[in-house]
């Protein structure tokens, strides 16, 4: 080959631009030929029928309200009232949302919500992925406990079978998912070690008969067999039974996932852990959890989105939750026959909790994936 | 042959170690005395790694003793957990691939071990840490993430994290067979400023012009046996063992 020399040397220049104009996305992505111009026809038009429809029933022809000559509930039930009755969410937003605690005392599960609701704000801060987070959990849950039991700081006594509605629904997931995150770290070490194999073995078991068994049989084992176990006099109420069964449920999923991120630490970080000389205890906690925890945290999120919204199979075992609470709304004659609109209510607050849960664990996922480029 | 001291800082004998069936230390003896310098060297897969694990107990083995200074002398490295995490600190060790911690700055790095297996404070760590981190040249580098150096930064760092436990024998496994070529040099230099230093190594490395430099005697293995043993000059210029030729033959033909 023969020789060569470069005669100048190339600035650099920007990239060029790759950006499209609206014209050209259509073109391209939408009306490149036949069939994509039928198809993209169609489902606009279908789209369009759905919305106009949907809009129609949820607004246009909605009742929100009584009228000058009739109540809300007749004006509902009135011949030519074809749309939804919201009217009806109305009149039991305050028992869809805090059940049958005491009405007067309603601003303390009120309050205890948004407690638990800015606990999740908190948790998904990057900034304070640390031990004290612990601290801070520890700190709300305590704080959300006082506000619904009572008893102390002169608030007035309120049993937990008055709890209700939607507090109840975010206790379950919020104090299952905190109480079995520390159980599921000491599965997964417990399970990953293999020093003391007897440990390992229960570990084990315990994991795998959690996720072999349905949820609601761990429920109804909670509620009618747990109180078998304990002495008599142990009074354990019904939802401190179910939130059991809920930690445990949720800690051996959660160990599972933990485990994969202790999994994916390379056996260098061990190695340095080991050379320098720190103990198990001290390389865990200073090296490989953090590191493992991280990796696994939107796995987390996604095992907390599936928790919150299993909650409302407590229906069965009678604990009043948010989805109980509907089912009780629509039970008043004066509402019968709308149970779609409660529903589609409770709904959409599951669904508001569990569409930012997951945009944050879709976020945190890039932002995840960004960090271990660069 | 250099040696230094009477009685030697450590010493192996009849060191036996099998991976399953596969019998990987045969027969291991190595005495190094204290302030010495050991370049070992070996076609890869003939167990230095294994070796130089053996000695902080990073490995478990079967036969034989390592004695690093009164400690482990209880035969088949049965040591208890006291004793090795005793041997540990006074042992530091460099990895091929650095292995630092990501999650934490440099200067965390550095102080994370000393504060807590030898108690030491934050203040105290902090100074030594930093004293150190200058020692290597990388003192402005502290607070950042591992992630942010150079590969060769990031093995200096590794260096300055583990004298930090002021150990009396630093183990270096291919300190810089992971790095870019450009970035050899630095780490090289840092290694030969701790052998001025006094301090006693056992190098894992093929960069002859280290050898030559700073080693007192050059020990050679293959499959899992130390063939030779020479000063590096003989061993280089004139090796004596047929496998050593082989070997020397093989790195040096590019
Ligand atoms: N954890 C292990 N399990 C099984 N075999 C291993 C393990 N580590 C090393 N070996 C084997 O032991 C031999 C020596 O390995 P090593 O000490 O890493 O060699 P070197 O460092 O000289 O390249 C090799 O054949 C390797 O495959
Ligand atoms: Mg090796």
């Amino acid at each position: 080959m023969s020789r060569y020399l470069a005669a100048t040397e190339t600035d650099a220049r920007p990239a060029p631009d790759r950006r499209r104009t609206l014209r050209q996305i259509l073109i391209e992505d939408f009306f490149y030929g036949p069939g994509a111009i039928l198809c993209t026809l169609l489902l606009c038009a279908l789209l369009a029928i759905a919305a106009w429809k949907l809009l129609d029933w949820a607004l246009l022809d909605a009742v929100f309200g009584p009228t000058e000559t009739l109540d809300a509930s007749q004006a509902c039930r009135a011949e030519d009232t074809e749309g939804a009755c919201w009217a009806v969410i109305g009149d039991k937003l305050r028992l869809i949302l805090f059940g049958l605690y005491p009405y007067d005392l309603q601003w303390r599960p009120g309050l205890a919500c948004v407690l638990m609701i800015a606990l999740y704000a908190l948790s998904v801060q990057r900034a304070l992925w640390r031990p004290a987070l612990a601290g801070i959990w520890v700190v709300f849950l305590v704080a959300v406990l006082i506000l619904m039991r009572g008893g102390i700081a002169g608030l007035e006594p309120v049993g937990d079978d008055q709890w209700g509605g939607l507090p109840v629904t975010l206790i379950l997931s919020t104090f299952g998912l905190g109480l079995a995150f520390p159980v599921a770290i000491a599965l997964a070490l417990a399970r990953q070690q293999r020093r003391f194999p007897m440990l390992q073995a229960a570990s084990v078991g315990v994991i795998e008969f959690a996720r072999a068994v349905p949820l609601v049989v761990v429920l109804f084992m909670a509620s009618v067999m747990l109180p078998l176990f304990l002495p008599a006099d142990w009074q354990v109420s019904k939802l401190l039974r179910v939130l059991i069964a809920f930690t445990l449920f949720g800690a051996a999923y959660l160990a599972e996932v933990i485990r994969g991120g202790l999994q994916a630490i390379p056996p260098g970080q061990y190695e340095a852990a080991s050379a320098l000389s720190l103990t198990y205890a001290q390389s865990m906690r200073d090296v490989i959890l953090p590191q493992a925890l991280r990796i696994v945290i939107p796995g987390i999120v996604n095992i907390f989105i599936g928790f919150f919204k299993a909650t409302a199979i407590v229906v069965v075992v009678g604990i009043f939750d948010l989805m109980t609470a509907a089912k009780r709304a629509v039970a008043d004659p004066l509402w019968q026959g709308f149970g779609i609109e409660v529903y589609l209510f409770a709904g959409l607050i599951y669904f508001v909790f569990c569409f930012s849960l997951s945009r944050f664990s879709a976020r945190l996922e890039r932002d995840l994936a960004r960090d271990r480029a660069s | 042959m250099t040696h230094k001291a009477e009685t030697p800082l450590l010493s192996i004998t009849g060191l036996n170690k099998w991976f399953g069936a596969y019998h990987a230390l045969r027969d291991v003896d190595l005495q190094v005395a204290k302030g010495e310098r050991i370049v070992v060297c070996g076609p890869s897969g003939s167990g230095k790694s294994t070796l130089i694990r053996c000695i902080n107990r990073i490995e478990r083995f079967e036969e034989g003793r390592i004695v690093l200074d009164g400690l482990g002398s209880a035969a088949r490295g049965r040591a208890g957990q006291r004793e090795i995490e005793e041997i540990r600190r006074q042992v530091g060790m460099v990895f091929q691939h650095f292995n630092l911690f990501p999650h934490m700055t440099v200067l965390q790095n550095c102080i994370l071990a000393p504060m807590r297996s030898l108690r030491e404070t934050r203040a105290t760590a902090e100074a030594h840490a930093r004293e150190l981190l200058a020692r290597v040249r990388i003192a402005d580098q502290a607070d950042k993430y591992p992630g942010q150096l150079s590969g060769g930064q990031q093995q200096r760092v590794a260096i300055a994290r583990a004298l930090c436990m002021r150990p009396r024998l630093m183990l270096f496994d291919e300190p810089t067979s992971a790095l870019d070529p450009e970035m050899v040099q630095e780490v090289l230099d840092t290694m030969v400023a701790l052998a001025e230093d006094g301090m006693t190594m056992i190098c894992v490395t093929h960069e002859m012009g280290f050898a030559r430099q700073v080693a007192d005697r050059v020990v050679f293995m293959d499959r899992g046996q130390i063939l030779e043993v020479a000063p590096p000059a003989d061993f280089f210029d004139s090796p004596r063992h047929e496998r050593s030729r082989e070997f020397l033959g093989r790195i040096l033909a590019h």
